[in-house]
């Protein structure tokens, strides 16, 4: 994809207003008020929605969704798409029970191993996206299923209980009343926001998506950054795994499935570009805190399940539809975004 | 002795012998699928899943103690295509009886009016088609067993009553979970003293899996902060542990108690678990399917009459009867007799 070079500033207040309006910011704003508007709603339906029980359980079963959102963010903002994410996540507590269960390994290290095996998968997909140049898609579908097999095979089926106090404390542990589960996502978000925006690795990291040739004409090392994108996007897929495989205090082949499906609705409600070179970590992460308090409304509001489906695409749908709204409208008033 | 004395003895020695045969003659000339030895084909739901695995084991190990039944088999891939192909297959290779392990309705219709046309008697494994004996689970019944179940312990332990009851359904999956989930529901509600009331039953989706009943129980327990007396019942072993999780994640193991459906090594593990939320589960004994399924297929090659349904035996699995059944698989819950 070609980049177009930006418009020259221009005064009055039709571009003012473009510019104002095609601020990444703004997309932000408008989730965080959307998200907003979803608890005032829920709170006036569900007695028992603002209480600190509920929040704590709210981050409790977030961080999942939110450490693997990081990854993908990280890989769509270049353009690509990592299928594979629930797979590998699934992978992980697989292997880390297997070691723990039949094998003399301390469950530290089972974890340590399970964790750079989905490391290790990732930078699999990366080698045969970056440097095979297989496309991304077809690559993450293809480890999507040789992964999620693995799975199966390695456990021959089965669930395996993983009772061992220390390991459930990532998963159901606090931290001063916060799960640490929790806390480890916004942790990590904070490393990877710096990442984006204060590093060149980052920074190149948008080049690529914007256009992968222009990049490499400038002498960025496109095939070495996404190399290390899908090698971090397995790793952080692996690290959800355990904290799955902690919550459940057991491990299952079947762990995880769909989660690449939701952990791309939050990071593309998050403003992140499906065409690479645009979005952002805190986007994401709002995204990710929407999806979660919708679920959590929709339950305590007894809503059908059924009908839970249909509200949380219909909010996907108005939310980057306005968004999309919103930048024709940036084009038409101020130049192209 | 005269001529005529003869007569009569060699004439009783004869009808004595011959007689008794008569039938079996007569029944050996109506009955064409009637041999020494016989070829059976089995085709699996599926390879992946460990009670399929065990029905094949079963299956197998039925037909040697059988001595002349020889089994042929594929697998289904929980495909209906599949099935297709594997049936047409079935009748290349000229097998007398034919074991149906498949999902699809549709095809179903399909399958077995080819194996009429060729008169080949079949016998479909939990889901019906038309014309095929059917054998498997008494959904309702085997539901009902855990209801009783629970509703006995909550009579001896909780003063006969329960403050509320979470219900992990599965209702995108049609009438045989429904079945199951009624018949727990009905039998906890007539057996317990004082019947859960409408307001307080929580009707959850549990999609089947481990994580989603994790994270709606875990929506779910904010909104009863009052309820100390909470009972689950729960579609399968994979549903339970999820609600024991998120219990214990929310620190309130202690006002809960499951009981499911399917007692596979991971459920049999929580129930002998120490200080167990898992108060036990119906099992389906998928091991042992064949020994039903096989004696049965003879009589219908052998044109006895077989009823048009054949149920599991059924029976709730809890701390006190494990031992019977499993002893081995939990040598330290079972003492050695």
């Amino acid at each position: 994809m070609q980049k177009t070079a930006p418009a020259a500033p221009s005064t009055g207040v039709m571009p003012q207003l473009g510019r104002w309006l095609r601020g990444e910011r703004l997309t932000t704003l408008n989730l965080f008020v959307t998200f907003v508007i979803i608890c005032i709603i829920f709170a006036s339906q569900a007695e028992f929605f603002l209480t600190l029980e509920n929040f704590v359980n709210i981050g409790r079963t977030l961080g999942v969704v939110g450490i693997v959102s990081i990854g993908m963010t990280l890989v769509l903002i270049t353009g690509g798409v990592d299928i594979s994410v629930g797979s590998v996540a699934a992978l992980s507590g697989v292997v880390t029970s297997i070691l723990w269960l039949n094998y003399d390994v301390s469950l530290g290290v089972a974890t340590i191993v399970g964790l750079l095996v989905c490391t290790l998968v990732g930078f699999i997909n990366g080698y045969l996206i970056a440097v095979v140049r297989i496309n991304p898609l077809i690559t993450t579908l293809a480890s999507f299923s040789i992964i999620r097999g693995m799975a199966f095979v390695l456990s021959n089926g089965q669930t395996n209980q993983l009772n061992d106090e220390a390991f459930k404390f990532l998963g159901r542990g606090e931290i001063a009343g916060v799960p640490v589960s929790l806390v480890l996502m916004i942790v990590l978000y904070i490393v990877f926001f710096f990442i984006m925006h204060f590093t060149q690795f980052g920074r190149n990291l948008y080049a690529i998506g914007g256009s992968a040739d222009a990049s490499r004409l400038a002498g960025i090392a496109v095939r070495r950054h996404l190399l290390i994108v899908y090698t971090l996007s397995g790793f952080l897929a692996g690290l959800a795994g355990i904290i799955i495989a902690s919550q459940l205090a057991s491990s299952a082949p079947r762990a995880a499935t769909g989660l690449e499906f939701t952990v791309i609705a939050a990071v593309v409600l998050g403003g992140t570009s499906l065409s690479g070179g645009k979005g952002s970590l805190i986007g994401t992460l709002v995204g990710v805190f929407i999806l979660r308090v919708l679920d959590n409304g929709l339950v305590q509001t007894r809503v059908s399940s059924f009908y839970q489906d249909v509200v949380s695409g219909t909010v996907l749908l108005l939310a980057v539809g306005f968004d999309q709204l919103r930048l024709q409208l940036t084009s038409r008033f101020g130049g192209k975004s | 002795m005269n001529l005529s004395r003869k007569f009569v003895t060699v004439f009783a020695v004869f009808t004595m012998i011959v007689v008794p045969l008569v039938p079996v003659m007569l029944h050996a000339q109506d009955c064409p699928t009637a041999q020494d030895n016989y070829v059976i084909g089995f085709a699996n739901l599926t390879e992946d899943i460990v009670f399929t695995q065990l029905v094949r084991e079963g299956i197998l190990a039925a037909a040697e103690e059988a001595g002349n039944v020889e089994i042929v088999l594929a697998d289904n891939r929980l495909d209906g295509a599949t099935a297709l192909a594997n049936a047409d297959n079935f009748i290349a290779q000229g097998v007398d009886g034919v074991i149906e392990f498949q999902t699809d309705e549709a095809f179903g219709n399909v399958i077995m009016s080819r194996f009429r046309r060729e008169g080949i008697p079949v016998i479909a494994i939990d889901i019906p088609m038309p014309g095929a004996t059917f054998f498997g689970a008494d959904n309702y019944f085997a539901g009902r067993l855990a209801g009783e179940a629970l509703g006995e312990w909550v009579n001896e332990n909780w003063d006969g009553e329960a403050n509320a009851m979470l219900v992990l359904e599965l209702p995108q999956s049609g009438p045989i979970p429904a079945a199951r989930m009624q018949g727990m529901e009905e039998g906890f509600q007539e057996t317990v003293e004082v019947p859960v009331a409408d307001d307080m039953i929580f009707r959850l989706d549990s999609k089947n899996t481990q994580e989603e009943s994790f994270q709606v129980v875990s929506d779910t327990l904010p909104t009863i902060p009052d309820a100390e007396k909470i009972v689950a019942i729960t579609i399968n072993d994979g549903t339970a542990l999820g609600v024991i999780a998120a219990a214990e994640a929310a620190g309130r193991a202690d006002q809960i108690m499951v009981v499911g459906q399917g007692a596979d090594p991971s459920g049999q593990e929580a129930i002998v678990a120490e200080n167990s939320r898992y108060l036990g589960a119906t099992g389906y004994f998928p091991e042992l399917y064949g020994f039903q399924i096989i004696p049965a297929m003879i009589d219908l090659l052998e044109c006895r009459p077989v009823p048009p349904a054949i149920y599991v035996n059924h029976i709730f699995i809890n701390q006190d009867n494990i031992c019977d059944l499993y002893a081995e698989a939990w040598p330290d819950f079972c003492p050695a007799s």
